[in-house]
């Protein structure tokens, strides 16, 4: 019996583990029992209870995520700001001081480097990047700093980019209930009562940095996540994590692993790089228009939309998987970029890849293991 | 803790073999169930086909994995567990009661070559 198709994630792993970069939180998800896996070169919990009943409690009441392998990148000196607006799909000058910006990093043509967050800090940006992509995204940066600089003759510090990665552990607290948990979050913070008050009354997509004023940010809790349900993260020191998780697992948050993660953000149709968007898949594809804005040029501004992203939910009980093509009648129309089961809805779900002018019916045709199968075609996989 | 059947022939891939008569019924073992985690989908092959040792006569569905299930040894498929299709969860509840198919073997010496219980308990406890 022999893996032919995983989805998103390595299961199966050979390694050992000996040369693996583990987390701050690698003996506590052991301890856990957690199912450990290669994850982009990190030791990473894939499970610990399993991927249905962990997608279940963030979807009904709370669950906490060791995301400790994400990167960050720390953007510094004048020009920061119109460094990134140069070269992201969005601006992220002009906004409030604590408003978090999703943007997408492209080529010229608008093939995408990575997807990101980046987080204000008193002039200067934080970017989180998928740990997979960071060297990648390093690279890319310091090529595109050296042409931006070029071009408006700037001098050696008016943009700096430094990896930050090994500064930061993260945990994501995600589910309806995690507001509830945030007065643990404060006690453990140490956070006077103003403060406490605005971690839990966060709104979505804004930041709060405890220790504001210092050039670099120790603590970071926003009001984010990659679940589709509400939510915070927290980047912070090895110790205040430690704290956190102890604190948090006791309070009664379910330790989650990256097997619900993906499962929760595929049921919630948020994309995942390398599936939904990648070097030869532009955000204009992967039908993330709301994230670029074409009011100005940035790099990757002469893309163009091909295909388009549908949505499919099988009736039967075949699980559609990555890769499989996609007909309508006899016609190959694309493939699926994202497939597996739906924990919530208990059926097979696929996002597929289609050619732009597609006339979509009620209907396309999934082939699995040479079997022609109906799946539906949906706006939505979950109603609200 | 994994549990290993006496009794059973075990190949590498994770499937246990039940002699019956000339009759090989297949499945899947703890161990590979265990990997798996919580099985969502599994179909066995159509009855009648003509299988070689190594040829697919099933898959196994988890929420992140799909995987291959392969005959232990040559021979036609006489009986497909339909079962299995409606409600594959028996899988991690009773994997050694959930046969996949049964094979009317062309050669049941075939199958000396596979592993016995002890054999196949010393490469569970080695991959663990």
């Amino acid at each position: 019996m022999t893996e032919i198709s995983l989805g998103t994630l390595i299961l199966f792993s050979e390694e050992d583990g000996k040369d693996m970069k583990k987390t701050p939180l690698n003996d506590r998800h052991k301890k856990l029992g957690a199912k450990m896996v290669d994850y982009a070169g990190w030791e990473m919990p894939v499970q610990y209870e399993g991927i249905v009943p962990e997608t279940a409690a963030v979807r009904k009441k709370c669950g906490i995520f060791d995301v400790s392998h994400m990167g960050e990148i720390l953007v510094t000196g004048d020009q920061a700001g119109s460094f990134l607006d140069w070269l992201l799909t969005r601006r992220v000058t002009g906004k409030a001081p604590d408003q978090i910006t999703y943007a997408i990093m492209c080529y010229n043509d608008g093939g995408v480097v990575d997807d990101l967050l980046v987080y204000p800090a008193d002039g200067c940006y934080l970017l989180v990047v998928n740990a997979a992509n960071k060297d990648k995204d390093l690279l890319h940066l310091a090529d595109s700093l050296n042409l931006f600089r070029a071009e408006n003759n700037l001098s050696a510090d008016a943009v700096m980019i430094e990896d930050h990665s090994d500064r930061y552990a993260q945990i994501a607290i995600q589910g309806p209930e995690s507001k509830n948990y945030m007065q643990t979050v404060s006690e453990i913070l140490q956070s006077d009562a103003e403060t406490a008050e605005a971690i839990s009354g966060l709104k979505r997509f804004r930041c709060l940095l405890p220790d504001r004023g210092q050039h670099e940010p120790d603590t970071i809790i926003s009001r984010t996540g990659y679940t589709g349900e509400d939510g915070f993260e927290i980047y912070g020191q090895n110790t205040v994590i430690w704290e956190l998780w102890d604190a948090l697992v006791s309070a009664g948050c379910a330790p989650c692993g990256l097997g619900a993660r993906d499962a929760l953000r595929f049921e919630a149709c948020l994309p995942l790089y390398g599936h939904e968007m990648s070097e030869t898949i532009n955000p204009l594809d992967a039908g993330l228009d709301f994230f670029v804005n074409f009011d100005r040029e940035f790099q990757g501004d002469k893309m163009q939309k091909t295909r388009k992203l549908v949505r499919l939910i099988n009736p039967g009980k075949q699980i559609p998987r990555d890769g499989y093509p996609v007909f309508q009648a006899d016609l190959e129309v694309g493939y699926i970029t994202s497939g597996g089961f739906s924990p919530t809805l208990g059926r097979g779900i696929a996002n597929a890849l289609v050619i732009d002018n597609l006339v979509l019916g009620p209907e396309l045709i999934v082939e699995i293991r040479g079997k022609q199968v109906p799946f539906k075609v949906v706006d939505k996989f979950l109603s609200e | 803790m994994t549990k290993v059947e006496k009794d059973l022939y075990y190949t590498e891939d994770h499937e246990w073999v039940r002699v019956e008569d000339n009759t090989a019924v297949v499945g899947i073992t703890d161990f590979a169930q265990e990997q798996l985690g919580d099985i969502v989908y599994a179909e066995a092959e159509d009855i009648d086909t003509e299988v070689e040792a190594g040829d697919v006569i099933g898959s196994v569905e988890s929420v992140k994995m799909a995987s291959d299930v392969y005959a232990p040894a040559a021979g036609k498929i006489i009986a497909r567990n339909e079962q299995l299709e409606e409600e594959s969860e028996l899988i991690n509840e009773d994997p050694y009661g959930s046969w996949f198919v049964k094979i009317e073997l062309n050669d049941p010496a075939e199958l000396e070559q596979l592993m016995d219980a002890k054999a196949y308990q010393a490469l569970v406890e080695e991959s663990d």
